[in-house]
Formats: structure tokens, sequence, C-alpha cells
């Protein structure tokens, strides 16, 4: 019964934001966050338009480094071996190779289904074919591709559908083994059945990797996730399990928010 | 109800549990039921104490469903014929609690027939039918949910005219007893008062029945005669 | 605002689809002007020259007369310096241009890199001559040579190079990039990868377009210094020359003199005699086939090469 989840221990964390703020220049766009991403479980970050989730989400992997201008402050510690992942001896490179992403839109690259899925794996040196084979068809499985597209995995990836391009790009993420997953809106792009095959996903997914997934769909939160935190203009204002912030939200921003009160 | 399956295995797996939870709370209460009629006509005032406390476990489950429809309502916005399940559901299970409340009604009524004296004879056959056609009630109408039996359901909803008839003869047979030895009147009033709770339970059974039909062709035939036909 | 009736609004329509048509009008106009003159032009050299266009014409040195001169030296002096220029200019230029876009953080050394590609467009051809004397033929002694003519051509065209590498990288959508980082991946692998592969029709187009100017320039191979007139081909790799018998070098060819089609053509429109003005026309003709068929080898290359590649 759901209601069980409320009474059972707190899960071990992959990841935990300490006082975490993030400056675009000179603008503030995350203002000391404090927040645990527990182990094997989905945690959904909601908030309006600007709020600044996918900022936050895009610092797990530090994809901020790639543009100029961009600076944080705090820390995300990662675990087991509580590695600050913001931290400037750690090299971004590491950070990609242990937490994976999957972009707003699909972004499959213009090559072969088998090449965007084995990607991950040549950038890591890989280059054995038979254990490529191997891998590739475990991602694809993994992401609940295969059985689509194993009679053509020679084909241009962007002749997938948008549903199929998006799994494609959850399996290029799954094929390096990463312990945690990032979500950036991942079903903006698609129809809802589309849209529930993901979901149905995700769900399956949580039972080997860590997920952190960014929606401006509250229903989808709900749905999916075990944790939800609401952001509102850089902060954090509730973090709770996802149960508790849909029925009975501690904060009224929450409340306003999740009830379509705000304007 | 369509039988294809969700997208989400997990919506599935939360309905299915639901359905599952439901008809379990329905087998305790017909246990229930039946253990209090059997009290009621052996006079075997021991079991009323076990009668008692297991109540307090449908109360639990009755509470239980309602907070999981609560965080289906609130997960999964439910539509279509989930969501007439999802409200039939928590409106099933408040007379699944209030038959269970009558059966708890009937024990309590048997201890204090028992401990003034015992069941007048005349009186064992006409109970005994009464609770045999509203137990059979409360049985078809959980079948029918399990089943999603919209026809069944109707057919339930038929059979609660029978039971009236048969608690309004014992109703008359109080009355005249009662009128010839005033001395009967202590145990008439409890035995009567076991006849409304059985009869209570026939009604109970026949809204189940009502949210049945509702849940499978969304049709809302409470207060209306011209459907059951 | 008021309501207008069906009538007015009938009437502001065909008032609009009215300028709609004399814009149309006018526009035809102007294209059909710009394409006569080219037509006249190419027809005019065409039936001046058609008499010369045979195979000897391609076969033969240039002469003393005019009826048995051809462009031999002229067309393959053209090829080997392109074949240099695009040697020089094309990894000089693709690497600047990916160093620009995907390594160089931006700041006023940039700015100022970016300005100057930019100008270095616009320099007179003339200037690069001069530069190109000063520098490969004299302080580096190449000579009056196909590597100097080659060089200079290629800073000719380098910053076209650039520009059109540049541009061709920024179309690639940024989330591509962002995809490939995410997995891990450095800079270079991602340029590698993908940044190189899904830029090169567009790097492509921007060479041969900018091939396409280069062949047809004249003033700053004149100014190192090409010859006017050659009845000798530059030495062909492991064959024996004519002066010792020794054989030439792989690469000895690029330290021959050589003369070039424009200047060839320029040579000849010089000369008194009219007799060379029917060559100079064919000659002409010639050169311009050259040039289209480099654009159209353009436009069939990026077409075929874009169709794999799709956002």
């Amino acid at each position: 019964m759901q209601t069980q989840d409320i009474t059972q221990p707190q899960h071990p964390l992959k990841a935990e934001a300490r006082n975490l703020s993030f400056y675009y220049g000179a603008v503030k766009a995350l203002k000391g966050i404090n927040m645990p991403i527990h182990d094997k479980k989905v945690t959904a970050l909601i908030g309006p338009s600007g709020c600044g989730k996918s900022t936050y989400l895009r610092s797990f992997n530090r994809m901020h480094d790639l543009y100029p201008g961009n600076r944080y402050e705090g820390e995300i510690r990662f675990f087991p071996d509580n590695t600050n992942l913001l931290s400037a001896d750690v090299d971004p490179i590491e950070v990609r190779m242990r937490v994976g992403m999957v972009f707003q839109k699909p972004n499959p690259f213009p090559k072969s289904i088998f090449e965007n899925v084995a990607y991950g794996l040549r950038v890591r040196g890989l280059s054995n074919k038979r254990l490529l084979d191997e891998k590739v068809e475990q991602a694809l499985r993994s992401a609940a591709l295969w059985d689509e597209v194993k009679d053509r995995l020679q084909a241009l990836a962007p002749t997938l559908s948008g549903g199929q391009q998006q799994r494609l790009c959850i399996a290029r993420a799954l094929a390096t083994d990463p312990e945690l997953l990032l979500f950036d809106e991942p079903t903006s792009a698609l129809d809802p059945i589309a849209t529930g095959a993901i979901e149905e996903l995700v769900h399956e997914l949580k039972k080997r990797v860590t997920i952190l997934i960014v929606t401006h769909n509250m229903q989808q939160a709900a749905r999916v996730s075990d944790y939800t935190a609401y952001m509102y203009l850089g902060e954090m204002i509730e973090f709770g399990n996802t149960d508790e912030i849909f029925m009975k939200p501690n904060d009224r921003r929450t409340e306003d928010y999740i009830t379509g009160r705000m304007g | 109800m369509p039988d294809s399956v969700h997208v989400s295995t997990q919506f599935d797996e939360d309905l299915a549990r639901l359905r599952t939870h439901v008809l379990h709370m329905g087998g305790l209460v017909e246990t229930q039921i039946a253990a209090s009629i059997e009290a009621c006509i052996s006079g075997e005032v021991d079991r009323v104490r076990a009668i008692v406390d297991t109540d307090r476990k449908i109360n639990d489950l009755e509470k239980a469903i309602d907070d999981d429809c609560a965080h289906i309502i609130a997960r999964r916005q439910p539509i279509a014929s989930d969501l007439r399940l999802i409200l039939g559901i928590s409106k099933i299970v408040t007379d699944l609690e209030r038959s269970g409340d009558e059966a708890k009604k009937i024990a309590k009524g048997v201890r204090r027939i028992h401990e003034a004296g015992t069941l007048p004879k005349q009186y064992g056959i006409g109970i005994r039918h009464l609770a045999e056609a509203a137990l059979s009630m409360v049985h078809q109408a959980l079948d029918a949910f399990a089943r999603m039996d919209g026809a069944l359901a109707l057919n339930v909803i038929r059979a609660d005219v029978e039971v009236d008839v048969e608690f309004k003869s014992i109703i008359r047979q109080l009355i005249t007893h009662m009128m010839e030895d005033p001395r009967t009147i202590t145990t008439s009033i409890d035995i009567m008062a076991i006849a409304r709770a059985i009869e209570r339970i026939g009604d109970h059974a026949k809204n189940i029945s009502e949210q049945v039909v509702y849940v499978v062709d969304g049709r809302d035939i409470r207060y209306d005669k011209g459907a059951i036909k | 605002m008021h309501t207008m009736t069906p009538g007015q609004i009938r009437a502001l329509i065909a008032r609009g689809k009215m300028r709609d048509t004399l814009f149309q009008a006018l526009g035809i106009i102007c294209l059909a002007i710009g394409l006569m003159v080219i037509f006249l032009l190419v027809g005019d050299m065409l039936m001046r020259g058609v008499e010369r266009l045979n195979i000897e014409f391609f076969t033969e040195f240039a002469s003393r007369r005019a009826a048995q001169s051809g462009i031999l030296s002229a067309w393959v002096g053209s090829l080997l310096v392109m074949l240099v220029t695009g040697a020089a200019a094309v990894p000089l230029g693709v690497a600047a241009g990916i160093y620009l876009e995907e390594y160089a953080r931006r700041s006023w050394v940039t700015d100022i890199i970016e300005i100057n590609i930019t100008n270095l467009a616009a320099v007179p051809s003339i200037v690069y001559g001069l530069l190109a004397l000063g520098i490969f033929v004299y302080t580096f002694g190449f000579g009056q040579s196909i590597l100097s003519a080659g060089l200079t051509l290629a800073l000719l065209i380098l910053p076209i190079v650039i520009v059109s590498t540049r541009e061709a990288i920024r179309s690639i959508p940024a989330m591509i990039r962002e995809g490939s980082m995410a997995v891990g991946a450095t800079r270079w692998q991602t340029c590698r990868y993908h940044i190189i592969p899904y830029a090169m029709p567009g790097i492509l187009t921007g060479v041969i377009i900018g091939l396409a100017r280069a062949i047809g320039e004249t003033a700053p191979i004149i100014t190192i210094g090409a010859l006017t007139f050659i009845a000798f081909l530059p030495p062909v790799p492991f064959t024996a020359t004519g002066m010792d018998g020794a054989s030439a070098g792989l690469f000895d060819w690029v330290m021959s003199p050589f003369t070039v089609m424009p200047i060839q053509i320029f040579n000849w429109t010089s000369r008194p005699d009219p007799a060379f003005e029917v060559n100079a026309a064919a000659a002409g003709f010639v050169l311009m086939g050259m040039v289209l068929s480099m654009n159209a080898l353009a436009i069939w290359l990026r077409y075929r090469m874009r169709k794999t590649i799709k956002w």
C-alpha cells in the first residue's frame, strides 16, 4: 500500500546539495539550496518556468561548465565516495562519466542507432566489437527499445519517432552505467502515449539507478516520483515525500502552485 | 470496464491492489455477519467478543482504502472508468463498514437476549431466513464487484424487495406477540433491533450493487425504480 | 476600432493584392536584367572563341602564332596552384574556425581576432600579392613558383574558409554538443565525432567557393611574378627531367615556374594581333566553365552530405 512509504526508513543518500548557489554572470539563479537525493529513488523537481529547476539539475553534471561566466557556490556531495561534484579539483568529464543526462528535446546524433548507443562506450575507449554489440543490446533493452529497432540498428537515428528517439537517448545514457540519471523535462516534446512509455521506463529504471527529473507537469511528478521538491525563484521551497507534497504540502506556496492557484 | 492495461503498470498494480483490499474487507464483513447470525441462533454468547474485535479491523481497512483512493487521485488523476472505480470504491467501503457495524449490533443484541434468557423458538426460522437472504445479497454484491458484473448487481438490487417483505413479516409477528404477552416486550425489542440490523445489511448490499452498476456502466441508478426493471 | 463591412474588407484585400503583383513584376524584371547580362557575356565569349575550342587548344603550349596556341601550361598551372592553395588553406582555416568556435573563451583578444578575420576578407587581393612577394618570394626564398602562388591564394581565401567553417559549426544545434559532452566526451572527442563531420558540408562549400574565387585571381599572381609565357610543364614526380636526366622528387613541381589561366588570358588580350583575342575568348570560356563546375560540385556535395544529417 502506498501509505507504507511514509513509514519506511529513510533511504541511503546518493547525493546531497549543500548550500548550493549558482550564478549566470552576476545573476544569482540558485539561492542556497539544500536537498538530499535518495539512492535508487526518483526525485522530481517542480516549479514555474524560470524557477531554477533546470539550472539546478544541470549542476549535477557540470553542464554549466560548457559556457563561460557561470559560477557555483556550495557543494553537491556524491555518495558513497563523498566527492564534491562542484569542486575545482574534480574534472567535469569525470562527473559526466558518472552522471548521465536525458534532455528536453530528443537529441540523437545524426548517426546510426547503434552508433548513438555505442558513443559513450567509444568515448571511454571501448572498441571490442563483440563487447560493444552486447552493451548496446543491453542498453536498448533497458530502454524498452530493443524490440522496435533490433532489425535496423544501422538505420539513422533521426528516422525514429519522437518517443523512440527519446528512449534512444535514454539508452545512450544507460549504456555507460551511470550512477545518477538526470532527466530535463524528458516528455515535453512527446505525445501522451510516448510520455506514458517514458514514465513507465523511469519507474523500471529506478531499480538500478538514482533518478532526478525536472518536469513542468505536476501530474507527471506525482505519477513517477518518490520524492518531490518545489522550487520558486531559485529557492527550494519544500522537499518531501511525493505523497505528502501532493496530499498535504506544508508550505502555502507549494499548495498554491500544485493546486493551480498561482497567477 | 475496459480489460486493456494502462501504459503505466504501476497504475494497474495500484488499482488491482485497491480492488483486492476491497474484496478482503468484503470477505471480513461477510464472516462477521455470518458469525453474528450463527451466535444469534445457536446462543453462543462467547463469540460476541471476537466479533466486536474484528470490527476494529474492518474500520482500519476502511480508513486505509480511503487513504489509498485519495493517493491514487492525487498521483494518477484517474479519469473515465478509472475515476468511476475510485469514486465507487470510496462509497462501497462506507457501506461495507456500516454492514460491519450492523453485524456488531446483532452480536450485542444477541448478548442482551441470552443474558436475559433465550431466543424464543418461533423467531429462529424467520431470523435465519432473513439473514440468509441478506447475506446472499452481500455475497452477490461483492461477486458483482469482483467480476464487474452489472447484471448480477441488478439482481441484488431486485432481491432487496424480498428482504424487506421478510422483515415486515417478522415485525408483524413481534407486534402480535408483544400485544399478547407484555412480558416479552424487552426481548421482542432486542429481536426487532436484530431484524432491523439484518434488513439494513440488505440495504447496504443494495447500495454496493448500485455503485457497481455505476462503475461498470457509468449509470447512476440510485432512487430510480425504473432502471432496475 | 469599428467593424468593417465585407465590402470594405474585400477592397482592402484587393489593394494589398495589387501591391503584391506590382512587387512581383519588379522582382522579375530585376532578375531578368541580371541574367541577361551574364548570358550576353558568356554567349559573346562563346561565339567569338568557339572556333578555337578543340582538343589541341587544351594540349598545346602557348605559341607566337595564334592559331597554334593552346592553354596546356595555363590549366595545368591553375590546377596545381589550386592544389597547393587547398592543401594550405583547408587545414589552417578549418582548425582556426574550430578553435574559435569550440575552444576559445570570449575575451578582448578573440574579439580582435574576429574583427581582423572579417576585415581580411575585404582586403584587396593585390595587397596579398605584395605581402607574398615580400614574404614567400624573397624572405622564404620560394621564388616565383607554384608554391608561392598557392600560398598567396591560400592567404586570400583563408578568411572565407574560416568564416564558412564557423558558420557551419554554428548551425549545429547546441543540444548535439551537450548530448556528446553529457556522456563524458572531451572537447576533442566531440569535435572529432560530431562537430567536424556535421560541419563538413558547410566547410566544403566554403572551401570550393573560396577556390572558385582564387582560380580567377590575377593581380596577386602577377605581383609575385608569374611568367606569361611558359612552354613546359612542371616536372612530374619520379620522371626524368629534360636537362640532366636526374629523376624529379615528389615535390619538385611546387618550386617550378608556372602560369595560370587568368594570366594567359590577360597576356593574349594585350597582344596587338586580333587573332589572339579569339584565343582569349576561348580561354575565358574555359575558365568560366571551371568556376561553374566547381560551384556545381559544391552544391552536389552539400546536397549529398546533408541527406544523412538531420536534427
